[in-house]
């Protein structure tokens, strides 16, 4: 791993912990609902800097949050564990299999429904146990993590695009600066 | 906000339909078949007699202080078939989906309810 990429991760780890901690600072109807808002810089580290980088981003934001509000390796980290990793593994491969099908938007919303099944399924599993529960709740939360996921999917698409603009202007700048001293 | 929505792919757009419509179908279908209960719970002088479930039909004696109470169990539906008290009210109730029978003299309740052993069955999870 090339020291530019680690220094990459360390910024986008940091920008996905910072975004998980205002998150969850943000007061929500449901105790259990969040914006997923570090999803954000999953998404732009997967399509910027691709699958490796996404997943290291991932996981770091997963194990450093949980050690920072005291729940690393209890029931809630477990459930971010599963979600987070599932997800990112999910957009990975969907990028991977066809880059031109689904824009950062489709990305998001598969993101966000694999987030969801894996904790449904990791609740169940782990600690509910009664179906009829999860069928209740299963569908509502995969409609809000529906709405929640376009909303991430489109700020994801709007940062890809400057962020791209900024690098191309750039480069545009740094071949203005060598002419010169040619 | 009009560029994001071009910038969307078709498969996008149609991810999105289809994920609202599966879920909003899936509310609709848990909504209909969870809402009526699942067990039947008998309770003489409040202490848990009986649990049946609804889905099976029986009928089955319930004794109370002024003789036996017949409780029918028939299309996730209960009532009292027949009851030895002055007011029948119980019997009068008729066919009960959710909620409760009582019945004073007999001193029996016949609650209708998913959630009946919830509360025997302690805590799900305690996190943090």
């Amino acid at each position: 791993m090339r020291l530019q990429d680690k220094y990459r991760i360390a910024v986008l780890s940091a920008y996905a912990l910072a975004l998980y901690g205002i998150e969850s600072l943000l007061p929500t109807p449901i105790p259990w609902l969040r914006l997923g808002l570090a999803n954000i810089i999953t998404l732009v580290a997967l399509i910027l800097y691709g699958f490796r980088t996404a997943m290291t981003v991932t996981l770091i934001r997963v194990i450093l949050a949980s050690l920072f509000t005291g729940t690393f390796l209890g029931p809630s980290f477990i459930l971010s564990m599963g979600g987070g990793v599932t997800s990112t593994a999910a957009m990975g491969l969907t990028y991977l299999v066809s880059k031109e099908l689904f824009g950062p938007v489709g990305l998001s919303l598969i993101g966000a429904f694999f987030h969801n099944a894996t904790q449904l399924t990791l609740a169940y599993f782990l600690f509910i146990q009664r179906i009829e529960a999860m069928l209740v709740v299963g569908p509502i939360i995969v409609l809000i993590g529906t709405l929640t996921g376009v909303a991430n999917g489109a700020v994801s698409g709007l940062l890809i695009k400057n962020l791209l603009k900024k690098e191309c202007r750039k480069i545009q700048n740094d071949n203005e600066d060598v002419r010169p001293a040619q | 906000m009009r560029t994001v929505i071009r910038d969307t792919t078709i498969a996008d757009r149609l991810l999105f339909v289809v994920l609202i419509a599966a879920s909003i179908a899936g509310i609709f279908v848990s909504r209909e078949a969870m809402p009526r209960g699942s067990d039947v719970l008998v309770e003489v002088n409040g202490k848990t007699a009986y649990t049946f479930t609804l889905d099976k039909d029986r009928t089955f004696q319930v004794p109370g202080p002024r003789g036996e109470t017949v409780v029918e169990i028939k299309d996730n539906k209960v009532r009292v078939k027949e009851a030895h008290c002055p007011n029948r009210l119980c019997e009068k109730q008729g066919w009960v989906e959710r909620g409760v029978i009582v019945c004073l003299p007999n001193h029996i309740v016949i609650s209708v309810g998913g959630k009946a052993g919830i509360s025997t069955k302690g805590v799900d999870a305690i996190t943090g």
